[in-house]
């Protein structure tokens, strides 16, 4: 992408002014998406996108400049915007650059650009079928395809010269349904980090049935009930409530900024005996999974929680540094137009050996979250509020009722420390995860779990 | 610049063959953002990129394609892309270019100060905002962020039936989140911003300030009793609240079956003091623009008078569908994505009294200053509204407990319809576009707590 004698002179240029540390990170990103909704296949676009990014860091300081182009004169000029933070006399020098060996994590069996493009029309076509013949209350389907491949390079002045290509494919359905003015939604968005092949694991016509079914069976939806009460979380849709209520907080550069109520408690029972999670970008070929992250750090597992006792945070490069903690390959970015900050990858609830269906026979009075519409956590005080997308009344040990309007309300630390069953059954769940305007994406996985009491906040 | 950038889309629209419509978007933007933390520059980000985006429509079949920084030789390739990706959609008799219409300028949505700041002064009004947070209250124990941006941007849009426009435009901001504590180990954290089109007219510590105070105000708040009350929204959570109502209010959502205002023109939508507009001419909103994503002219569309729902907002495509002219409501998401619909200012009529006033006049009033969740909590297509709220509990219009971890419960149609009145404080915050909105008075609602 970039020849190494340029690489090697714009390090130079961008430490000219007393930065102890400089980077380029380039990338060049074609995609390909396919639009269906109103049985209509509304929109193919094919895109192309390049750029690239110079950082200084000195200190907890980090300038950065980015620019589109990747010629010598653009990448020199962009290091000497970010040099321009400082102005003292040079204090590092560039270390000879050392390819890094070349680890396939995620092998690609199809790439995407040796599928014909009406391929990928007909996958969303299928979705939309197998959706609508789900049931006549089917109202509305958006079926989307979506493929990035992305080439990376990354070059430091420690001399690390890292280079990678990531495929990603994404296959999304939404779909509407309707009875008697009452208006349900469903969705099913798997992802991986693989190529055309996700559709051997993902059918199309299997994923359009699964946002359907979700659908429908809300429509019968009665209003949630309010009040404290046990609560199961299904297996990977449930994910999202450790994601968005504790692995926020072991982001290091939150509990950096004290803004993590996890702040200074390494090694401190905070959760219960029977829970132990992982954040685990090394995973092959899972939708958030890489073979090295953002900043050259091979991805790795990072254990986060070891029977109750909080183990480790994720960290970046700066924060590893300036904190004095491992490096755990979590510096990511949404594209060169970005810095890295530590982000989750795969962060998983490990798998416990209760059985999963009497987990559910356990509950006298209680409720079933199967499906997250996404939350919002405070990480400073670890208070959380989730919307529950799909969820069901448990009624003497079974499921009977589904219900909406359901939203769980509570705090990271307590909740956590009220997981009283951890199932041996294991799912994952695909996202796309936000933080300060940059979206990345993620999985959220865990077993069948049971939380002795939480707040639901219902309709009735 | 926007010269290049007019010649770039030029280039594309000379590519068209006969019978192809062909437009193309192309844009530049500039960015500085400062973040400071503990009176040192945490970042200082310095970006610059363009691009070019074209759709074309083929037998009214749609393609699009794009590319960041093409040599002007690589025009006619993605030209030659959103051609061939054309073929394989579906035909749609509405997808249809404008035709020209005359655009009037819009003089103040850039100002050449903007332009002249130095890094050295981007930076001390970076570090001001975090002092003044700092210093606003002896319970401000960090201040977990203060960044002072500014963005500059230009766009050109060119296409086969006749349209050639360009504009730039120009925004500062400073925004700040405050952790405030009272030392027996709980956090609470607040978020305060300022905008405008100059940094000399940015009222930097205000935004500290307002931080510290919404951070300060959640201290010892609890989750309150479970019971009936009237809810006031502050701009920050009524802003929140509107981008549910706005999706609803566009003729996308319409067409696609996902507004809960389908079929309701002319009908008693919400309270009688509920008056909403569009207005991309309105130059105190950070959303003016002199035309749209399509090149057309930007004006102001009534949406909800009276509490009587008005009309739809509309882009080309919309209109041809619904049979009406656009609005000049095309929104693009850089030069990446084709004309969705949006708002430009969407804007909220205030009213005379002060927030503290009204409070009052309702008695015992929750004031809402966040609304937490609502993009999983808030479904705009079926109107079901439950959230999670903070805030403070007033007393005759004076703070009297902090409540968190409480929720509300309604739909989007029994909010606006219970709405009691609007307050005098109208703000302009970029929420999902631009929003500007007073704190809103609710009738009773249920808060669930304990």
């Amino acid at each position: 992408m970039i020849d190494e004698s340029v690489l090697r002179d714009v390090l130079a240029a961008a430490l000219a002014t007393g930065g102890e540390f400089a980077e380029i990170y380039a990338e060049t990103r074609t995609s390909i998406s396919v639009r269906l909704e109103d049985r209509k296949v509304e929109e193919v676009t094919t895109g192309r996108d390049r750029g690239a990014g110079v950082r200084v860091v000195r200190g907890a300081s980090t300038a950065y400049a980015y620019t589109n182009r990747l010629d010598r004169d653009a990448l020199r000029d962009a290091a000497g915007v970010a040099a321009a933070a400082l102005n003292e006399e040079p204090r590092a020098e560039v270390r000879d650059l050392t390819r890094a060996p070349e680890r396939v994590l995620n092998p690609v069996r199809l790439y995407p650009e040796d599928v014909e493009t009406v391929s990928k029309v007909d996958a969303v076509r299928a979705m939309d079928e197998a959706a609508r013949e789900v049931s006549g209350d089917i109202r509305q389907v958006i079926a989307s395809y979506a493929e990035g491949s992305q080439d990376i390079l990354i070059a430091n002045s420690d001399g690390l010269l890292a280079s990678d290509r990531r495929v990603r494919t994404r296959l999304a359905c939404t779909v509407v349904a309707q009875r008697d003015g009452n208006v349900q939604t469903g969705s099913w968005n798997p992802g991986a980090s693989a190529g055309f092949e996700l559709l051997d694991t993902h059918p199309p016509d299997a994923t359009g049935r699964k946002a359907a079914q979700q659908a429908v069976v809300m429509l019968d939806a009665v209003g949630a009930p309010a009040g404290e009460m046990p609560v199961v979380l299904a297996p990977g849709g449930g994910g999202v409530l450790f994601h968005e209520a504790s692995g926020h907080g072991l982001e290091a550069d939150l509990i950096h900024k004290e803004a993590s109520v996890y702040r200074d408690r390494t090694g401190e029972k905070i959760g219960s005996e029977l829970l132990s999670a992982v954040d685990d970008g090394s995973v092959p070929g899972l939708w958030g999974s890489f073979a090295f992250d953002d900043e050259g750090t091979p991805s790795q597992r990072t254990l986060l929680f070891d029977k109750g006792v909080l183990t480790g945070a994720m960290t970046d490069m700066l924060r590893s540094r300036i904190m004095g903690l491992p490096a755990t390959g979590n510096g990511r970015r949404q594209s060169y137009a970005h810095l890295p900050i530590p982000r989750m990858t795969n962060s998983n609830i490990l798998p416990g050996t209760d059985d999963a269906e009497e987990i559910v026979r356990s509950v006298k009075n209680g409720l079933y979250a199967k499906s997250f519409a996404g939350g919002q956590v405070n990480t400073a005080t670890g208070d959380f509020v989730f919307g529950l997308a799909e969820a069901y009344l448990i009624e003497n040990g079974e499921l009977t009722r589904p219900v909406r309007g359901a939203n769980l309300i509570g705090n990271g630390p307590e909740i956590i420390a009220r997981i009283d069953a951890v199932g041996s059954d294991f799912e994952v769940w695909w996202g796309v995860c936000g933080k300060d305007g940059q979206g990345v994406p993620v999985t959220c996985g865990m077993p069948t779990l049971r939380i002795s009491r939480i707040t639901v906040g219902g309709t009735g | 610049m926007s010269d290049d950038l007019l010649e770039l889309a030029r280039r594309a629209v000379e590519a068209a063959r006969s019978g192809e419509a062909i437009e193309a978007f192309a844009s530049w933007g500039r960015e500085t953002e400062v973040k400071v933390y503990q009176g040192e520059v945490e970042s200082l980000v310095s970006a610059e990129s363009r691009g070019i985006g074209v759709r074309a429509i083929v037998d009214g079949k749609l393609g699009y394609a794009y590319a960041a920084d093409p040599d002007p030789d690589e025009i006619a390739d993605v030209v030659e892309q959103a051609r061939t990706n054309a073929a394989l959609a579906a035909r749609d008799d509405g997808n249809v270019l404008p035709a020209p219409q005359p655009i009037e300028p819009l003089a103040g949505i850039l100002l050449p100060e903007l332009l002249e700041a130095t890094a050295e002064q981007k930076v001390a009004l970076a570090m001001a905002i975090e002092r003044a947070c700092r210093e606003a209250d002896a319970r401000v124990k960090g201040v977990e962020s203060a960044q002072y941006g500014e963005g500059l941007g230009r766009v050109a849009v060119a296409s086969t039936t006749g349209v050639e426009a360009t504009s730039e435009r120009g925004d500062c901001w400073a925004a700040a989140v405050a952790l405030s504590s009272d030392g027996d180990g709980e956090t609470q954290t607040g978020f305060g911003l300022q905008i405008a089109r100059r940094p000399s007219d940015l009222a930097v510590e205000a935004a500290g300030r307002e931080a510290a105070e919404r951070a300060v105000r959640l201290l010892g708040a609890r989750k309150p009793p479970s019971g009936r009350m009237p809810v006031m929204l502050d701009p920050f959570a009524a802003a929140s609240f509107l981008g549910v109502v706005t999706s609803g209010l566009s003729a996308e959502s319409v067409l696609k079956g996902r507004s809960l205002f389908a079929g309701r023109v002319g009908e008693r939508v919400a309270s009688e003091r509920f008056e909403l507009i569009d207005d991309g001419r309105e130059l105190a909103g950070p959303g003016a623009e002199p035309f749209d994503g399509e090149g057309v002219p930007t004006r102001r569309t009534p949406l909800i008078a009276g509490g009587v729902l008005q009309g739809f907002l509309h882009n080309t495509y919309t209109a041809a569908r619904m049979g009406g002219s656009s609005t000049g409501n095309a929104s693009r998401a850089g030069f990446k994505s084709t004309p969705g619909v949006s708002t430009t200012n969407l804007i909220l009529a205030p009213g005379d009294a002060t927030p503290s006033a009204l409070a009052a006049s309702a008695g015992r009033t929750l004031l809402v200053q966040d609304l937490i969740g609502v993009h999983s909590g808030a479904n705009p297509i079926s109107g079901d509204f439950s959230v999670g709220v903070d805030g403070v509990i007033l007393e005759d219009g004076h703070p009297a407990e902090g409540v968190r971890e409480a929720t509300i419960a309604s739909t989007v149609l029994d909010i606006l319809r219970n709405v009691v009145a609007t307050a005098n404080d109208l703000r302009f915050l970029p929420f999902g576009g631009s929003i500007g909105t007073p704190s809103i008075l609710v009738g009773e609602m249920t808060v669930a707590g304990l």
